[in-house]
């Protein structure tokens, strides 16, 4: 699940997993499997590093629990 | 100024006292056709009992008032509505969703203004289509109420032109014995369901069809409206989206929108 902020300033978090396809029209428009559309302030390239991070931050809690 | 509605509420009118004054007496005979009790009764009770019906004496008058919307001339210019989206679909693609807030002050379709304003704001798309259709929904009931009140009376004028009829013929029947009096007083009782029928099928009917089709001129607009707006939301392009309203438009509009577009370009 990513963070992104809506063009009216507030913050949203959203499935990374439904996520088809994120255009630039020029606002970032990120259409969801379930047909909806969701503008965003972040572009296209800052919303890929987002899903990315957001995996990476799952697997470092996986090889690097905290209970240890 | 809506001229189909003048020319034909005169003309009937005009046409038919033309055809009474054929008669013999020629444009006398018109006497005939006036007695001030069956108009009292007729018109009175037809319009009384429409009062009767009216939440309130400000909202029957209101509805009378709808009348005046048959004279005026409905603009609903689909071409230069169309054009505005698709300018505003230019501008949104080009400087983004929020440079539409300084498009939406030239606009002058109020409608057309607050969907714009609710996208500026950053709406939910479903959200917007929910407010827009539920203002379309409000517009449309104000009109059927409008359209009610004079289908309505349309179908009041022939009922209260029947119960003059009745006291005409209970006043004739009670005077049998003149025979001469028999003639003369059923064409009196005649005359209020000549008025009840004037009335309906004069005014009312036309009226009410007329308000009709206005009603479902200005309600097709505005859903292409809203489907503009949405799409310009969504960020589709352009072409696409005028092709998305032109769809909406009759094949001779559509044409005759290639021909205007071609002869700017």
């Amino acid at each position: 699940m990513i963070d992104v902020t809506r063009l009216d300033g507030t913050q949203i978090t959203i499935n990374a997993e439904l996520i088809e396809t994120v255009e630039e029209v020029p606002d970032t428009v990120i259409k969801l499997t379930t047909g909806k559309k969701i503008i965003v302030k972040e572009s296209r390239q800052k919303v890929k590093s987002l899903v990315k991070l957001y995996k990476w931050q799952i697997f470092q809690d996986y090889i690097n629990p905290e209970d240890e | 100024m809506d001229l189909a509605t003048l020319i034909g509420l005169g003309a009937a009118l005009g046409l038919m006292v033309f055809g009474i004054a054929q008669g013999e007496e020629g444009i006398l005979s018109i006497k005939a056709f006036w007695d001030p009790a069956s108009v009292l009764i007729t018109f009175g009770g037809a319009f009384m009992a429409m009062l009767a019906t009216s939440p309130d004496i400000p909202g029957f008058l209101g509805s009378l008032k709808t009348f005046k919307l048959t004279l005026k001339k409905v603009d609903v210019d689909e071409e230069s509505t169309i054009k505005n989206i698709i300018n505003l679909s230019n501008v949104a693609r080009k400087e983004g969703l929020l440079a539409l807030e300084e498009a939406a002050n030239s606009i002058e379709d109020e409608f057309l203004k607050k969907g714009l304003l609710l996208i500026v704001d950053g709406t939910d798309p479903e959200l917007v289509r929910s407010i827009m259709e539920t203002e379309l929904m409000c517009i449309e009931s104000r009109h059927k109420d409008g359209i009610g009140f004079w289908e309505a009376l349309g179908a009041a004028g022939p009922a209260w032109g029947m119960i003059g009829t009745l006291i005409g013929l209970i006043n004739m029947l009670g005077n049998l014995s003149d025979i001469n009096s028999v003639g003369p007083n059923m064409a009196v009782a005649l005359v209020t369901t000549f008025y009840g029928s004037l009335l309906a099928n004069w005014i009312c009917t036309p009226v009410a069809s007329k308000l009709k089709a206005n009603n479902a001129a200005e309600i097709a607009m505005k859903e292409v409206t809203v489907e503009g707006l949405l799409s310009i939301q969504a960020g589709e392009n352009p072409r696409v989206i005028e092709e998305k309203l032109k769809s909406f438009l009759s094949p001779d509009k559509r044409a005759s929108m290639l021909d205007s577009q071609g002869g700017e370009e």
